[in-house]
């Protein structure tokens, strides 16, 4: 659905928008700015190579962009980029995946001293996001992660509230990296975020689609509800679902590819894998 | 006029021809790429394209830092449909200008001029939007079994959309592929579309998915050694750059797609050879946004859960 950013809901939920070509606001003590840039380039490519210690990287990723919510007051930070999503992937390294024509390869005669690359060129990650609390520098020195975590809790995202139609103030969708999988499906990392008078909510989604084979979603939702106390609630939802094609045959659904470009369409055909809701702590606040 | 003439000019304004007029078409081009073989031999002075994905407005501008066809003789290396907008008028204006001017412009196959591979990522959706059945998206993947599969330039330069195979070693086994079908799953003639050069593998790797080739220098050196050509040209990986050389100029990958997907921010690149062979890479930036139809860049805000 389309929505116009009215000046006047702004005025009224007293927010601002950020100037100097930054996207993003100020709205109940938080700023909330997006970024977009190109893809990498090839010598920063190489770098980022080095530092994640890897030879293979998505063919796009959005090095420069980013969203960033800062509490102001706390100096909370939580923030959504490329390079911790892939060092993610890096570390949880899971197996790779083989399309249904690896089968058939098999068979066919191997040239000598033949290669068998390993990596998880699905580029998947347990990437939620990044979360810092950021002194002002003047008065406390440089920031860190000094102690800023999440706990699991047992409070759930209010959806009934967020299915509301508030007038949006701000919105934006970012795109971290992105794979085509070398034509064989499609890998995504998109940060979406949505911001109302009366809180602010992000979809971080990981999706995967190998054709043929299995498709991914891993979800992160984030919603902080804004209150004029110093402590602001921020919730956090992870949904991991996961299912194969072949799984979907079963339950009698398509299995071609084409009927899953939109995550968000065919979502509750995948199970649930993971589920966990997680409060944001910031000690000495919070 | 001539109707054929008539027709590139209403596909240069990016107009789609009716269906009866590309099934004329398609019959006609069919006559011209049945005739040419699967290593099809192209004279210099040529201009080297890469993928274009439907991305109309940027060919057009690739033609504009290019020259216009038949003035530049062109070599295009396959990928012109899928992921962009306008696969259709991308695709049939450059088969128009292959009816009208044969000799001015080469067109070989890419992986995606497929039937399989364009029922996922575009063309065919495209097709049946544009034309309210899927008969022009039949007329069109029935010519891709037509294209042939890779280029001689001047007997120096090997141009191919996506690489080398372990099952070809010189140009003669490719002239023996019976290349008039869907691009298979294996075998010479799916190497050729699809497989890469590789840095970290010097002989041949294969691919993480259990499929795919890849390629080190060393299979790259003897191959051209063998078929004693200077150089390989080909396409089918992004390069933020336009084009890059690997493994000691012995292949060059040229990417024609700015701005690809309308949101990488790369930019793109043709090869110009001249009578002699001499290299000059013309680098190129996306159509700007208002010369363009192309949705505005700027997501609509939506209620997402």
């Amino acid at each position: 659905m389309e929505v116009e950013i009215d000046e006047k809901d702004l005025k009224l939920a007293g927010a601002e928008l950020l100037t100097d070509g930054r996207r993003g606001l100020r709205i109940h003590g938080w700023e909330i700015e997006s970024r977009k840039g190109s893809i990498l380039n090839s010598s920063a490519r190489e770098q980022w190579e080095k530092d994640l210690q890897t030879s293979h990287l998505p063919e796009m990723i959005f090095g420069e962009s980013r969203l960033v919510l800062k509490h102001v007051g706390s100096g909370a930070k939580i923030h959504f980029n490329a390079f911790d999503a892939l060092a993610g992937w890096k570390q949880e390294g899971l197996p790779p995946v083989e399309v249904p024509a690896a089968a058939k390869w098999k068979f066919r005669c191997k040239p000598s001293q033949q290669v068998i690359l390993d990596y998880d060129y699905t580029f998947t990650t347990p990437y939620c996001g990044s979360e810092m609390v950021e002194l002002d520098a003047d008065k406390h020195g440089s920031g860190g992660s000094s102690g800023i975590h999440w706990e699991d809790c047992k409070e759930q995202i209010d959806v009934a509230a967020l299915a509301l139609k508030e007038p949006i103030l701000f919105y934006d969708e970012v795109v971290l990296y992105e794979d085509e999988l070398a034509d064989n499906g499609v890998s995504l990392l998109t940060v979406k975020v949505r911001v109302m008078p009366s809180s602010w909510f992000l979809l971080l989604r990981f999706w995967l689609r190998v054709d043929g084979v299995l498709m991914r979603l891993r979800d992160t939702r984030v919603h902080c509800v804004f209150n004029e106390s110093a402590n602001p609630v921020i919730l956090r939802e992870r949904c991991w679902r996961e299912g194969t094609f072949q799984a979907l045959s079963a339950k009698g659904y398509p299995t071609d590819s084409a009927s899953y470009s939109d995550p968000s369409i065919i979502s509750k055909r995948l199970p649930v894998i993971m589920n966990q809701t997680q409060k944001l702590r910031v000690p000495g606040i919070l | 006029m001539s109707d054929l003439d008539r027709q590139i000019e209403q596909l240069k304004k990016c107009e789609p021809l009716k269906e009866s007029e590309v099934k004329a078409l398609c019959l006609k081009a069919m006559e011209i790429l049945v005739e040419e073989s699967n290593v099809q031999r192209v004279d210099a002075p040529v201009t080297i394209c890469g993928d274009i994905h439907g991305q109309f407005y940027d060919m057009k501008e690739l033609f504009k830092v290019g020259g216009d066809c038949p003035k530049t003789n062109y070599l295009f290396l396959g990928d012109f449909v899928d992921r962009g907008f306008y696969s259709v008028e991308t695709f049939l204006l450059l088969l128009a200008l292959k009816v009208r001017y044969p000799d001015r412009i080469t067109l070989i196959r890419g992986n995606h001029e497929s039937r399989q591979i364009t029922q996922v990522y575009g063309f065919y959706d495209e097709c049946l939007r544009k034309y309210g059945s899927v008969n022009v998206w039949r007329y069109c993947t029935d010519i891709f079994d037509y294209l042939s599969l890779s280029a001689l330039i001047e007997n120096k330069i090997f141009s191919v959309h996506g690489g080398l195979s372990p099952a070809i070693s010189t140009l003669d086994q490719i002239r023996t592929i019976d290349r008039k079908q869907e691009v298979p799953h294996d075998g010479a003639m799916c190497d050729l579309l699809w497989s890469d050069p590789e840095d970290i593998v010097d002989g041949w790797g294969l691919s993480p998915r259990g499929a795919g080739f890849l390629f080190g220098g060393s299979v790259v050196t003897s191959f051209n050694h063998t078929n004693n050509i200077d150089y390989i040209c080909r396409a089918h990986q992004l390069v933020m750059e336009g084009y890059k050389w690997m493994f000691n100029n012995q292949i060059v990958t040229v990417w024609s797609a700015p701005n690809y997907c309308y949101r990488c921010g790369n930019v793109a690149a043709i090869l110009e050879l001249d009578e002699n062979l001499n290299k000059q890479f013309r680098v190129f930036d996306a159509a700007p946004q208002e010369s363009r139809g192309a949705p505005a860049k700027k997501p609509a805000p939506d209620y997402f859960l």
